[in-house]
Order: C-alpha cells, then structure tokens, then sequence
C-alpha cells in the first residue's frame, strides 16, 4: 500500500515538473494571436511564422556558432585545468579549484552584472568575444567537472606503462590520457553548448544587436507581443536540447560498448 | 664495477611522510643476461625498487647504472626498458596487438616491420589468435600474457616483472615460468624480476636477493639460498624447516632442549647458544641411534610425490618429508625414528650463552 502512495507521489512529482512543458507544447499548435490555456483550435501556423522569422533564423546562427565556440573552447580549458588539478599538487590548488567552482555558487544576476562592468572597459559589450568569454565564465565549471571526473577514473599504472615502453609526456597524454577521457570531453563540450545555448541572463547584459542570440532574441520579442511564435520556438530549442543529449548518449554509449 | 650490466648502489626510498624507508641501502649488481628475483614478503619494497629503476619514482638516495652510465636523471622513456606491471596495465581502448606494437610504434619503427614483430611476439605468449581482441576481453591470464608481449617485443635492455605469474593457474604458471626463463636466455635480456612465491624464484632465477622490511637479507643462488641461509629469516622464508636452538656440549654437538643432542658439522664454541635448522626432505627413516628422534605420528598429509609428515618428540614437532616410493610408508600414529646426518644440518646463527 505504502509502495503504491510513493509510486502515486513520484507520477505527481514527474507531472508537476512536465506540466509547463505540456502547455507550452500544447499552445505551439494554438491558432489565436495571444497566449492562452487551452487552445481552441489547432495548427502548424505558429512553426512556419518561426521558420519565416528571419530575427529568429539568424539568432539561432549566431547561438549554434557561439555555442560551438564555448564548448570547444570550455573543453580545452577544462582539459589543462583538470590535468593540472588532478595531476599536480601545488601552492594554491585549494584556491583554484574554489574559484573554479564560484560560477555555481553566485547568481547568475550578479555574474551578468559583473562580467559586464569587465568587459565594458575592454569594448567587448555586443561582440562576439565578449559573449563566449562571458558564457566560458559560466561553462568551465561544469567542463572542469565531467573532466576531472574522467581524469580520476583513468588508471597511472596504465600511463607509466606507456611512460615505461617509450612514451613522451606529449604521447602519453596524445596516445592513452586523451583517449581514455574523451567521453568526459565529450559530455562536457555538449553540457557546455546546451549552458551557451540556452543562457540568457548573462547575455541579455552583453549583447545588443550585433551578436543577439535566441534567448535574447525571445525575450525582445516578449517585450513587445506574446503569441504562440514562441511557445513554438520554445518547443524547437526543448527538442534540439534533446536530440543533442541523445545523440551523445548514444555515441558515447556506443563507444564504451565497442 | 663495468662487467656489470646493472648496478644498484645503496638505493634508498622514504615515500613523503614515511618514518621509515621502504627501501633501505639496496644493493646488487647484475651481469648482462642474468635473471634475480626479488623475493620478500608483501610491503617489504619489491615494487619500489623496480619503480626506481623504471624511472617511475624517484630515489631518496644511491645510484642506479645501465651499461656503466649512471641513469637517475635519465627520463623514463629514455630508459629502454620493458616492464611488466603487478596490475598488468595493459592499454584499456586498444586490441592485444595494438597493446604490443605500441612500444615500436614509440620507436618510430615503420609499420611494415612492427606487424610481424608484433605477431611473433603474441605468438611467444600464444597469444597469437587473438591480435585484435580488446583486451578488456581478455582473461586475466590473458591479460598477463599480453604484458609480457608488450615488454618483450621492444626487445628492452632490462626487462622488470613485477609478479607477472600471480594471477594464473597451477598449469598456466609451469608453462610460462619455462617460457619466461627461455625467452629470456634466447634473446639474452637481463631481467629483475619480483615475486613473493618461493618455488617460482628458485625455479627461474639465476640469483635470489631475499628482502624483508625494505633490506636485501641476502643475495645468492637458489642452491646457496636455499641451503645456507644466512639467518632466520632466510631460512624460514624459503622451503620449510625444523628450527632447533640449544646449548654446545661438545664439538659440532648441541643439546637441544626437549630432543637431546644433535651433532652438526660448523664450528661453534662451546657452551653458546646456537640456532639450527634441520629442512624436512633431510629426514630420513631409520632405526634409533645418534641423531634420530623416536615419536608418534601424529600427522599426515599427502602430497603425490611427498609423504609430509609430523612427528612429537618431547614437546618438539618434528616435520619430515619422505619421498613416497620409498618403500613403507608410515601409517597415523605408527612409532617412527627420524634422523638426519650433521652435514644435513643447517648452521644459522650462535650467541654467546
Ligand atoms: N606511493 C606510496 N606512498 C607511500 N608509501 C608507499 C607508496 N608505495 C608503497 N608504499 C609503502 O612502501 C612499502 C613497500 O611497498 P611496495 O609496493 O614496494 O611493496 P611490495 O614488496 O611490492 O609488496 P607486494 O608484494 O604487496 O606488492 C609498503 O610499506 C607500502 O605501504
Ligand atoms: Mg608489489
């Protein structure tokens, strides 16, 4: 009976967390001008206007490629801040690794306004730098994290061999570290896109016109009318997100399976 | 000094924090194409020694030379060595014979000449068949095999094995105890090799260094080891033996407590304190007389070739292993006299009463 009310509590749970979801869904398809609950007819209009949006078309250019660069990026700087936190023990490694973790700990309010009055001075409001070097503050945290996890778990003995057997530093790393993380580079890297591409916060203090990206973009559009359009692009990026997580899933599943 | 091809000169290792060394003025020398075995109990410093030599941790103290050339500030993978790992090691994301030809591959040696150096390496381990398996797919024998491969195929100054037969069966390990030692003649590699298994030391290696607690108690050949240990710890770390002490009555001639007297053949003064070591296969049956001891059996146990069995005699055990064709066999609580001649005694060590 008990294990019956928790399975019931864990449904409501589920379902509370999937409710807006569902009504965003559910609205994306609405016909009417403004955003209402429940719709009374239903249609692919509101997906075709995304489609014809070109703000929205070129936005989304703009996130993909900022995304792409933040995740690369944020990934190779994981990668040499790992290494050197779990390889090295030195003078301030304690400090470092806080500092690395402070992105989770403050809100993303206060970084945004931060970031900003930084990168005012150097002329880097509204360009594109400015934005990927404000959303690496935000995403090298979590790289940091799937890759010193996969440094953890990768065995030394394994490196000495290599070592032992003829290997150069540069080798080992090349021919047994690299490898052996890949997965945690590549889960990171993802994670790292998906927090670029989804922020908005942050760049809402950054960016103006010259390198708007969506979720930007969407919030000016709000500003202004709130129709089903974006409930509909709203759902697009909810499954973008998710074709990207699956993907990876699927590759790195498939790479540990071979 | 320059006849050898390994020196290891006072070697010290304290790991950070430690209060004592876990490798204490550790010295040997090894000519080209000699095998010894590290031998010791676990903890004593069997894997930092090789570790050292590998280049893998650094020395607190002495001096390692390959070829007369001193070699602690050579980098590790300059070293030319082949070493396989207590833990095998092996290259998790590559197959069996990427595992092997990785060593060449680091040489630079083209890939025409790596694949049948490769394969014939495997096929030395029988390991042939299996080239392209991954090696997460692979037994744990298999495993070990593979390590060996990959160690030997760079055909490497010195070989290092660190207990690379703990992990396979009775059968398996016979096979490539030979395979280690012909292999390792063939191609003439100078090899360390650590264990804590007695039978395999004194079958493959050519000299035995016995550590206890970071120190080489003592350094010989099997034979020397195995017949005049240098003390206590030798000898009761190597084969089994009947520890007998007593006082010195007469020349070569001990009372030992509880037994009576034993005559061996050392000088010792009389009246100090000697300890003697009588092993169990130099027993022999006979009728009672000097040297023998009278008791019932009290235990048996069968080993095919070899009777072991234990006999009381005045407080004192007395374990013999008799050789099972030699005609009859004593049966569980039968009167045996077992006796041994004073050349078959083992002198340890003598104190001053
Ligand atoms: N990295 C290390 N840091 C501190 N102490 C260590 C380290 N490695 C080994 N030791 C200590 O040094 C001693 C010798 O260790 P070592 O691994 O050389 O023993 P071993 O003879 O190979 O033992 P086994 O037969 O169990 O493999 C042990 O007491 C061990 O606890
Ligand atoms: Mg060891």
């Amino acid at each position: 009976m008990s294990r019956f009310l928790w399975h019931g509590l864990i449904a409501l749970i589920y379902l509370f967390l999937l409710a807006p979801i569902l009504v965003v869904v559910i609205v994306s398809f609405d016909t009417r001008q403004y955003l209402a609950f429940p719709p009374e007819s239903l249609s692919f209009g509101s997906y075709a206007k995304v489609f014809a949006n070109q703000t929205f078309i070129s936005a989304f250019g703009r996130s993909v490629m900022i995304g792409l660069a933040v995740g690369l990026a944020a990934v190779v700087i994981g990668t040499l801040l790992s290494m050197a936190l779990v390889r090295y023990r030195f003078r301030g490694r304690e400090g470092v690794n806080f500092l690395i973790l402070a992105p989770f700990l403050v809100p993303h309010i206060v970084l945004a306004v931060g970031i900003m009055l930084v990168l005012a001075p150097m002329q880097l409001l509204d360009s594109y730098t400015g934005i990927i070097l404000a959303h690496l503050g935000i995403t090298v945290p979590y790289t940091v994290r799937t890759i010193t996890m996969s440094l953890m778990s990768v065995d030394r003995r394994v490196e000495e061999a290599a070592m032992v057997h003829g290997a150069t530093p540069f080798a080992v790393f090349r021919r047994i570290t690299l490898p052996l993380i890949a997965p945690g580079l590549i889960a990171g890297g993802v994670i790292a896109f998906l927090i670029s591409f989804d922020e908005a916060t942050i760049s809402l203090f950054i960016v103006s016109v010259k390198v708007s990206t969506l979720p930007t973009e969407i919030y000016n559009y709000l500003e202004v009318s709130t129709d089903p359009q974006i409930a509909a692009l709203s759902v697009l990026l909810i499954a973008i997100s998710i074709v990207v997580v699956i993907a990876v899933e699927k590759l790195i599943g498939l790479r540990r399976a071979l | 000094m320059s006849e050898h091809h390994v020196v290891v000169d006072n070697l010290v290792k304290t790991y950070p924090g430690a209060a004592t060394p876990s490798v204490d003025h550790v010295s040997f020398a090894l000519p080209k194409g000699e095998m010894l075995a590290l031998l010791g109990p676990s903890g004593c410093g069997k894997t930092t020694i090789l570790r050292m030599i590998a280049g893998l941790i650094e020395p607190t103290s002495g001096a390692i030379q390959l070829n007369g050339r001193e070699i602690s500030q050579t980098p590790v993978h300059k070293r030319n060595m082949g070493m396989v790992f207590q833990a095998y090691a092996l290259f998790p994301h590559m197959t069996v014979a990427g595992n092997v030809a990785f060593g060449l591959e680091m040489r630079g040696i083209p890939h025409s000449e790596r694949g049948p150096k490769v394969q014939r390496a495997l096929d030395m381990v029988k390991l042939g068949h299996l080239g392209d398996r991954r090696v997460t797919q692979l037994s744990g024998g298999q495993q070990q095999r593979c390590a060996i491969a990959r160690s030997l195929v760079i055909e490497p100054e010195l070989l290092l094995l660190d207990e690379p037969l703990s992990n396979l069966d009775a059968k398996l390990r016979d096979e490539m105890r030979d395979e280690i030692r012909e292999i390792q003649s063939r191609t003439g590699v100078t090899a360390i090799f650590v264990t804590h298994d007695q039978d395999e030391a004194l079958s493959m290696a050519d000299r035995l260094a016995v550590m206890s607690a970071g120190k080489i108690e003592q350094i010989g050949t099997p034979r020397e080891i195995f017949d005049a240990p240098a003390n206590e710890f030798v000898a009761g770390f190597i084969g089994a033996g009947n520890f007998l002490s007593g006082r010195v009555t007469a020349p070569g001639e001990a009372e030992i407590e509880g037994l009576g007297p034993l005559r061996f053949e050392a000088p010792a003064r009389i009246g100090s304190q000697v300890n003697l070591m009588v092993r169990p296969h130099r027993f022999k049956l006979a009728a009672p007389g000097p040297n023998a001891f009278t008791g019932q059996v009290d235990s048996l146990v069968y080993r095919g070739q070899i009777l072991t069995l234990g006999i009381s005699v005045g407080g004192k055990r007395l374990t013999a292993d008799l050789h099972t064709h030699a005609g009859h066999l004593p049966a569980k609580g039968e009167t045996v006299t077992l006796a041994v001649a004073p050349g078959d005694v083992t002198f340890l060590s003598e104190a001053a009463a």
